[in-house]
């Protein structure tokens, strides 16, 4: 079959097929897109928090009363929770990785006013910090318990002692290997040393969409907030049996205080990427929607165009047309519709992306969405338009000789 | 000849059952998907408090680094203040009212026996919040300018918070005890939730309104540090609480009522020289930078509509294009298919306005299909985001449908329909009366 | 009645340049039956449709009742076709998802009667025609001779001047073709002008006045040379 002859009778009425091919140009600028979005939602949602998310949970307890005191209370309430059966450790501390509110702080390798910093989260944990969420220390040192040190709420002071995330590490110090940044000297506060002693592979910081995400520091001080934090471990599929145990033992330990917000890591996760998660359950289906009803579109501008051609059709096959050829016939012209189609919607698409990533601040697309839809919509295309093509091949050579 | 028409578009419906509901479902799924997204969006962006939007100013003044801009991309000042300079335009008294809040986080222990004391969102404001706002009470009102300058316990009450504390009762002179201390209601706020919640946005600006209001000088009195964000870019000196409150770290909203542009101008110059004379004290390193936005101004500034709804947005629109794209192609598939007819049509004396308007007709009828089941559609489409946002709560107000939205919903299908009419119905037209009137 | 001086249609193509009617004239007067024949390509349709304002002549002047119908435009032709002209095709041209009495209605409605006026044309026609039990049929439901008579109805109802048929025949075994010619010289007799384009000679002489068209020119207008005409 010769493209020349499909194509000269093509011309001859252009309007349909132009219509069809600027809506398969449309829909694959979406579709690249959407594709691009959820390639990109999907990453961001996989990167691990670096903590054993499955066996943590978290709950709050707040004093009301004045006058408690809080040292007393965490120490009792914490050796309470590492007691418990079941409990592999627990912390008390400011936040947990994806939660979405925490403390940050910028770190500088020199100290003073003038010297540009970077953003890290801070936790605030105690010895057991590395062991109660899973993390994975790399290089150097735990922190010592006579390292740990108590402070008021406003207070200013730091303690001169720091773990970093490698993320971290590698921000601070960009030539030099983690191992070799330990024992070396940041600044907090623009003038407070901070001595790394150690580095732990990943720890998120609480904020899923900052980009500084992978810079934490685990700290080891603890505050006296009226607002408490802790963190708690369970030994695998001790979990569930645990936490309405544990809240009850906490709430019933004293009346100054409620206990509140109690919350697994798993849930905080689906929380955290619940934005990401929808998008992207959206995005799926706009898009299978939308290929859909192009495919509809060609279904029926197909089955049109056979039924206006069925004279035609029965023509070809008296004058020694075979069916297969009836077939490749409409498959072609299909095919040489959905071309111009994909090649019009490549450039659409290319286009919307970089006006989308200038606009919204989207990682540009990945070069082979564009080949990958090319290549659905062609195929697409090609099913779609077999079912009236088949029907044509059905067309009886006698539809020649009548007259109406 | 408007019902012939009608009549006309209805036999043709009814002789293409299956082309015509493509359409119909075509125009129907393009219409969901766009209003579904347009719905939120319009909730997103709208105006909070209509009658006073134009008259209600944010004030964002630039404490911030010498280095290192509060905003590296558009260098706007910080969206908080100190409490320095919260005070000081506080009593400067320069604007018609003038306020400052900031959130707090209290425990209420219910009088009731055995009832368990529970968490409460709280803001720490003065007196004028609930005039300048405009917000509606059931019982009572706020507390007056006495009661903020002498420090006095006195609360207003959500409507919520009452009804679970007092069962709903006039509660106004009664006591309610909170982290110890006894609080008097002075009045009890109506449901009152502005979408978006422009008075303070910056933990959410979709979250609920506070549950309890307390006075600005009693929260500062009793050290309640803000349950909001706090942000600092110099290290707080020593010296505790009231090291904090001196410190350069923003962590309230002030908002100030002027009438007109020359009030507006008047305050702005104000603020400019209130900056420079800070800047004689060795405060606002940074270039004079003040803003002094508008409701509608300070939402856009802040971005409170959802990058995701803007993207979802633009997605949309095309999917709305792609679905009228396929119904020109079929209603000029059906078009064509009639063209006998048109041509009989007109050698029978129908003018091409007679065909026009024949055509037409029958777009706006499955245009108007298309509408009612959009309607339908985008409410599915909404029930779907809600449930994909089943765990945030504020979700829940940006997927309400009015009749506005639906008159858009129906008008838009409407218009899309005719719009996407225009071609196929100038090419029924320009068929001649004479070219199908012979088959051989 | 009908009167075209020196009329002539082009057809143009990028290419090609087609002379279907060339200096065309001819009077009909009123209550004339004219028939028209001619070989294949000798231009009768393009007449017809010229006639019948469905197509714009090229060159020369087309009175219709007196009036100028030149150099109208499509609303006024529209109307005038409305109005003053009825058609009769060869394929019948009835609309398929419309029932007898909707398709005799078609052309009443673009004139803009009221509904009772409408309902009491319709059914006085459909009676003429003697298919009043069959109103609320669809085409398919008829016989082919029945489909033309609905079309006559339907051509009859506004009450035109004159009637174009095109092979009003040539669709029809010969029985029904007879009963059709019946009734166009019926209505002929009761005093509407008919033009009759045929190429079947028998019918053509039940005309009143033969024309015979070739290369888009009259070439004989008589009664009596038609026969040797048509076997030259």
């Amino acid at each position: 079959m010769e493209f020349g002859p499909v194509l000269r009778a093509m011309m001859h009425n252009r309007s349909g097929y132009v219509l069809i091919a600027l809506q398969i140009a449309v829909t694959m600028a979406i579709m690249v897109n959407a594709i691009a979005i959820i390639q990109e939602r999907t990453r961001l949602m996989a990167r691990p928090s670096g903590i054993d998310e499955d066996n943590i949970f978290y709950l709050s307890s707040l004093v009301f009363q004045p006058d408690v005191d809080q040292r007393v209370m965490i120490d009792e309430d914490l050796e309470a929770l590492r007691n418990t059966p079941g409990v592999v450790d627990a912390i008390s501390t400011n936040s947990v990785p994806l939660r979405g509110g925490g403390w940050s702080m910028s770190l500088q390798t020199e100290p003073g006013a003038e010297v540009d910093g970077s953003g890290t989260a801070i936790y605030f944990v105690d010895e057991h910090g590395i062991d109660t969420f899973g993390l994975n220390l790399i290089a150097g040192r735990n922190f010592r318990p006579e390292e740990v040190v108590w402070n008021d709420p406003q207070s200013n002071r730091w303690p001169p002692a720091g773990i970093l995330t490698r993320a971290l590490a590698e921000t601070l110090f960009p030539d030099e290997a983690p191992a070799d940044v330990v024992g070396r000297t940041v600044y907090i506060n623009q003038d407070n040393p901070v001595q790394i002693l150690g580095i732990i592979d990943v720890m998120q910081a609480p904020w899923s969409g900052w980009n500084g995400v992978e810079r934490s520091m685990l700290v080891p001080e603890r505050r006296e907030w009226d607002y408490n934090r802790y963190v708690v471990r369970t030994e695998p599929g001790s979990r569930d049996r645990l936490m309405p145990q544990i809240e009850e033992m906490l709430a019933t330990r004293s009346q100054e205080r409620i206990v509140m917000d109690m919350r697994t890591m798993n849930e905080t996760r689906k929380l955290s990427y619940l934005d990401d998660a929808a998008l992207v359950k959206i995005l799926t289906f706009i898009t299978t929607l939308l290929t859909i009803i192009t495919g509809l579109g060609i279904v029926g501008l197909a089955s049109f165009s056979v039924s206006r051609r069925t004279k035609q059709i029965g023509t070809r096959r008296a004058l020694g047309a075979s069916r297969p050829a009836i077939l490749r016939y409409f498959m072609l012209e299909n095919f040489l519709v959905s071309s111009v189609g994909v090649g019009g919607g490549a450039i659409l698409a290319v286009a919307l992306n970089i006006w989308m990533v200038e606009a919204f601040d989207l990682a540009p697309m990945r070069w082979y969405v564009v080949p990958v839809a090319m290549l659905a919509l062609w195929l697409v295309g090609q099913l779609a338009v077999a079912g009236p093509a088949r029907r044509a091949t059905l067309v009886p050579p006698a539809v020649a000789t009548r007259t109406v | 000849m408007f019902r012939y028409y009608l009549k006309l578009g209805a036999l043709s419906i009814r002789t293409n059952p299956i082309l015509s509901a493509l359409m119909v479902a075509a125009i129907a799924i393009g219409i969901g998907a766009c209003m579904t997204v347009v719905t939120v969006h319009y909730i997103m962006s709208g105006d909070p408090i209509p009658n006073k939007s134009e008259q209600l100013f944010f004030v964002q003044l630039d404490s911030w680094d010498a280095f290192d801009p509060y905003d590296d991309e558009t260098n706007e000042p910080p969206d908080q203040v100190t409490y320095l300079d919260a005070t000081a335009l506080l009593d400067a008294a320069e604007a018609r009212r003038q306020v400052v809040s900031y959130r707090v986080g209290r425990i209420l222990q219910p009088p009731a026996d055995g009832a368990r004391p529970f968490e409460v969102s709280g803001r720490a404001t003065s007196g004028d919040f609930f005039a300048m706002f405009d917000v509606p009470f059931v019982f009572g009102g706020g507390w007056d300018r006495a009661s903020d300058d002498n420090g006095e316990q006195v609360v207003v009450l959500s409507r919520r918070i009452n009804d679970r504390v007092f069962g709903g009762e006039d509660s106004v002179g009664r006591r309610i005890l909170m982290n110890g201390d006894s609080y008097r209601v002075t009045g009890v706020i109506d449901d009152w939730n502005p979408v978006p919640k422009f008075y303070d946005e910056t933990t959410g600006a979709f979250n609920d309104t506070e549950e309890v209001f307390v006075p600005f000088s009693v929260a500062i009195d009793k050290e309640l540090s803000g349950s909001g964000n706090t942000n600092c870019w110099q290290p707080v000196p020593d010296g505790g609480w009231q090291a904090f409150l001196n410190s350069e770290c923003v962590w309230m909203q002030m908002w100030v009522e002027l009438h007109g542009e020359t009030e507006w101008q008047a305050y702005m110059d104000f603020l400019n020289a209130y900056v420079a004379s800070q800047k004689e004290l060795g405060r606002f390193p940074r270039p004079v930078n003040n803003r002094l936005y508008n409701v509608k101004e300070h939402l856009a500034a802040q971005n409170v509509v959802e990058d995701t709804v803007q993207i979802l947005l633009v997605l949309a629109a095309l999917f709305l294009v792609v679905c009228l794209l396929n119904t020109i192609g079929l209603l000029l598939a059906k078009v064509l298919r009639r063209s006998a007819d048109i041509s009989l049509r007109r050698a029978l004396g129908a003018s091409k306005r007679a065909v026009f308007a024949q055509y037409v007709v029958e777009a706006g009828m499955i245009g108007l299909a298309g509408g009612i089941i959009g309607v339908g559609m985008t409410w599915l489409g909404l029930t779907g985001v809600k449930g994909l946002y089943a765990e945030m709560e504020f979700v829940k107000k940006l997927v309400q449908m009015d009749w506005i939205m639906v008159t858009t919903a129906v008008c838009l299908a409407i218009a899309s329909a005719l719009g996407a009419a225009l071609y196929p119905t100038w090419r029924a037209v320009r068929i001649h009366p004479a070219s199908e009137l012979k088959t051989l | 009645m009908l009167s075209m001086k020196n009329v002539s249609k082009v057809y143009r193509t990028d290419t090609i340049e087609t002379h279907a009617l060339r200096e065309f004239s001819l009077d009909v007067e009123e209550g004339e039956f004219v028939s028209v024949s001619g070989p294949s390509g000798s231009g009768k349709t393009t007449f017809l449709n010229i006639a019948g304002l469905l197509e714009d002549l090229s060159s020369g002047t087309y009175e219709l009742d007196g009036h100028d119908v030149s150099a109208l435009d499509d609303r006024q032709r529209s109307r005038i076709r409305n109005e003053k002209i009825g058609f009769i095709f060869q394929s019948f041209n009835l609309i398929p998802e419309l029932n007898v009495f909707d398709n005799v209605d078609v052309p009443l409605r673009y004139r803009g009667f009221k509904a009772a006026e409408r309902r009491r044309r319709i059914e006085h026609v459909i009676e003429m025609i003697g298919l009043a039990s069959r109103m609320r049929h669809l085409p398919s439901q008829l016989s082919g001779g029945q489909q033309q008579r609905v079309a006559i109805a339907r051509a009859l109802a506004g009450e035109p001047r004159f009637l174009l048929a095109d092979e009003p025949t040539g669709n029809l075994d010969s029985q029904m073709a007879g009963s059709i010619m019946d009734l166009l010289e019926e209505i002929n007799a009761a005093g509407t002008t008919i033009i009759m384009v045929t190429h079947e000679p028998s019918l053509a002489r039940r005309a009143k006045r033969n024309i015979f068209v070739r290369d888009g020119r009259i070439g004989i207008d008589d009664e009596t040379d038609l026969a040797v005409a048509a076997s030259a």
